[in-house]
């Protein structure tokens, strides 16, 4: 197996700030995986060292390729949206084919225009005519008709509506993600996406604290949900987190077994797999505390 | 992580093209990149052609009330026969460089802005996603302010001059202006063309390396693109002043304007095929090509061009990392 991307030991500091500090992790082909953190956590950073858009420390492969030094052809198989708000008002939509065709020889304008007969956007309009969801859409359309092997999309959806956002989505999913392509995404919105990631990645303060296939989560992390009174007995067992909901208290385990919980947790106690966004916040405030 | 086993070589790409074929279908696919990038520049700058356009449309309307007296630039020629197709080639003269000085203002406004507005808008993120170098996209922005904006502009020169001579014409035959004005002469005219497109290739070579400090400043400048690119020149100049009492950046300043003209002897050039043209001294277009072929000659040219190949390579480098996204 070669992977897609290949971190190793990644750093970037800007002044005495460390915005990723020695950051390792791999991308497999086929994976669509999200790189989750606050504001500031390095995200960004990250996906622009990859994208070779900035310099950094350590050692990068991405598809075998060195970002920095190779960039140029790298991006021939390199895809990403930086935001929604990055394609230049001036552009008419039947330019920006124009365009893209011209400088990408693996673009299929047809798959573009098909794409784009489903919206409303008409190929005479320029980009400050549409409104945020028609950009996004005609960013969309432009990126999916481009076979790449790697997709890159830094919080794609941003001041989108919810609508569009579930749009962007499943076109992603349905029209464009196949086992040979890898999408790695960062989102604040990451309810929205857990149901479609094979795998995370948390980053916070220029660290990973948490690397996982999604399918593995179930068997590592356990939320454990019980009235006070159970609270005792669950602590021994060393929760990294936990927070009350509706009189009760949610704690949150790692490596523990289902029985052991079970057993400490008392008969109404329940047990399940935490949600991403639930195991983010745990994981987020746990390293906080 | 699991995952399918994957190649990293994709099948469009097999490995056993022939060298020679991929080093041509590579140099297609550059030349084809340039082409679009090119293309690109004038859908964003609208001005780069609109300019132009405005310009000749309104020289020819300029033609139906004007009555310029050109007594004084042909005061040298005393023949009235001579004198009217000196008048004829100073017009084709004048009108044809007063597109050129308008193209010009334009040409380094835009080499200011091209750089600056994509990082400002942000949309050098969607270019960048793209694979068109950095090189090749600062490439096309020189490309299109030495080379396509001169050419189009030279192009539309001969039309422009054409029709402005013909209303002269009709209004002469129509007894609104003096017959002698509103005259046409083919081997003036082409004398002239031919020499505005000999000045025209010296100039756009010269000007390298001043095209490409403006366009090192839009790569680099965080905001007062035209600050950046003119107080630096005017303060060194002053600073020298005060501090030594020379003039040499002044100096440096005002070659790299306008050298090259007085070292193949524009004045001379002007006066000999234009102004005087048809006259009793005239220079013959071999003279006054072979002329003007001296700037090829002159090492500054070509030192020019080295610098504004290096502003150029700095400006694509500063492209390439600069991270004020």
């Amino acid at each position: 197996m070669t992977p897609v991307i290949e971190a190793r030991a990644l750093k970037k500091h800007f002044g005495a700030t460390r915005a990723v500090d020695s950051v390792s992790f791999t991308v497999a082909p086929g994976r669509i995986v999200g790189l989750i953190g606050p504001n500031g956590a390095g995200k960004t950073t990250v996906l622009k060292a990859i994208l070779g858009l900035t310099r950094f420390d350590g050692s990068l492969q991405v598809l075998g390729r060195n970002p920095d030094s190779q960039r140029d052809d790298l991006m021939q198989d390199v895809c990403f949206i930086a935001d929604v708000a990055v394609l230049p008002k001036w552009l008419r939509v039947h330019n920006a084919l124009d365009f893209v065709a011209g400088v990408h020889p693996r673009f299929d304008r047809a798959r573009a225009e098909e794409f784009l007969r489903k919206t409303d956007i008409r190929l005479t309009s320029r980009v400050h005519e549409l409104s945020k969801g028609m950009v996004t859409q005609l960013h969309l359309a432009l990126i999916l008709a481009i076979d790449a092997r790697l997709l890159v999309l830094d919080e794609p959806t941003l001041g989108l509506d919810l609508l569009f956002r579930r749009q962007f989505y499943d076109t992603l999913l349905n029209d464009y993600f196949d086992k040979e392509r890898t999408i790695l995404l960062t989102t604040h919105q990451v309810e929205e996406i857990e149901h479609l990631l094979t795998d995370v990645i948390f980053i916070n303060r220029g660290h990973i604290i948490l690397d996982s296939a999604v399918e593995d989560l179930a068997g590592r992390y356990i939320q454990v949900t019980v009235a006070a009174d159970r609270l005792a007995a669950l602590r021994e067992l060393r929760p990294f987190y936990e927070r009350e909901i509706f009189g009760r208290v949610a704690l949150y385990f790692e490596g523990r077994s289902p029985a052991e919980l079970g057993a400490a947790g008392g008969p109404h106690a329940e047990l399940r797999t935490p949600s991403i966004s639930d195991l983010f916040v745990a994981r987020m405030q746990g390293s906080a505390q | 992580m699991t995952t399918a086993d994957t190649n990293v070589s994709s099948p469009e790409r097999p490995l056993t093209d022939a060298p020679r074929a991929s080093a041509t279908l590579a140099r297609e696919r550059a030349l084809t990149t340039l082409q679009v990038l090119i293309r690109r520049e004038f859908w964003e700058h609208r001005a780069l052609w609109m300019a132009p356009l405005v310009t000749s449309v309104l020289l020819i309307a300029c033609a139906f009330p004007a009555h310029i007296d050109f007594s004084d630039f042909t005061r040298a020629s005393s023949d009235g026969r001579f004198r009217d197709i000196a008048w004829f080639a100073a017009l084709q003269w004048g009108l044809t460089t007063l597109q050129f000085l308008i193209a010009a203002i334009v040409v380094n406004f835009y080499l200011l802005d091209c750089l600056f507005a994509e990082r400002k808008d942000r949309s050098i993120l969607f270019w960048k996603s793209l694979p068109a170098s950095d090189g090749a996209t600062v490439l096309s922005k020189l490309l299109v302010a030495q080379a396509v904006v001169p050419l189009g502009v030279y192009l539309l020169s001969i039309p422009t001059a054409l029709l402005f001579s013909l209303v002269w014409m009709v209004r002469a035959s129509l007894g609104h202006l003096p017959a002698a004005v509103a005259m046409w002469d083919t081997v003036a005219w082409l004398k002239v063309e031919v020499i505005v497109l000999f000045t025209g290739v010296v100039a756009a070579l010269w000007y390298v390396p001043l095209s490409a400090y403006l366009l090192l400043v839009s790569a680099w400048a965080r905001r007062s693109v035209f600050l950046w690119a003119t107080l630096p020149p005017v303060l060194a100049i002053v600073l020298e002043h005060v501090a030594f009492g020379t003039r040499y950046v002044w100096s440096l300043i005002a070659y790299r304007t306008g050298g090259i003209f007085d070292y193949v002897h524009i004045q001379k050039i002007i006066e000999g095929t234009i102004l005087s043209a048809g006259s009793g001294h005239p220079i013959s277009l071999g003279a006054a090509s072979a002329e003007l072929a001296r700037a090829f000659g002159n090492i500054d040219l070509w030192i020019g061009l080295a610098v504004g190949a290096a502003l150029t390579y700095a400006a694509a480098r500063i492209r390439r990392y600069r991270d004020d996204t």
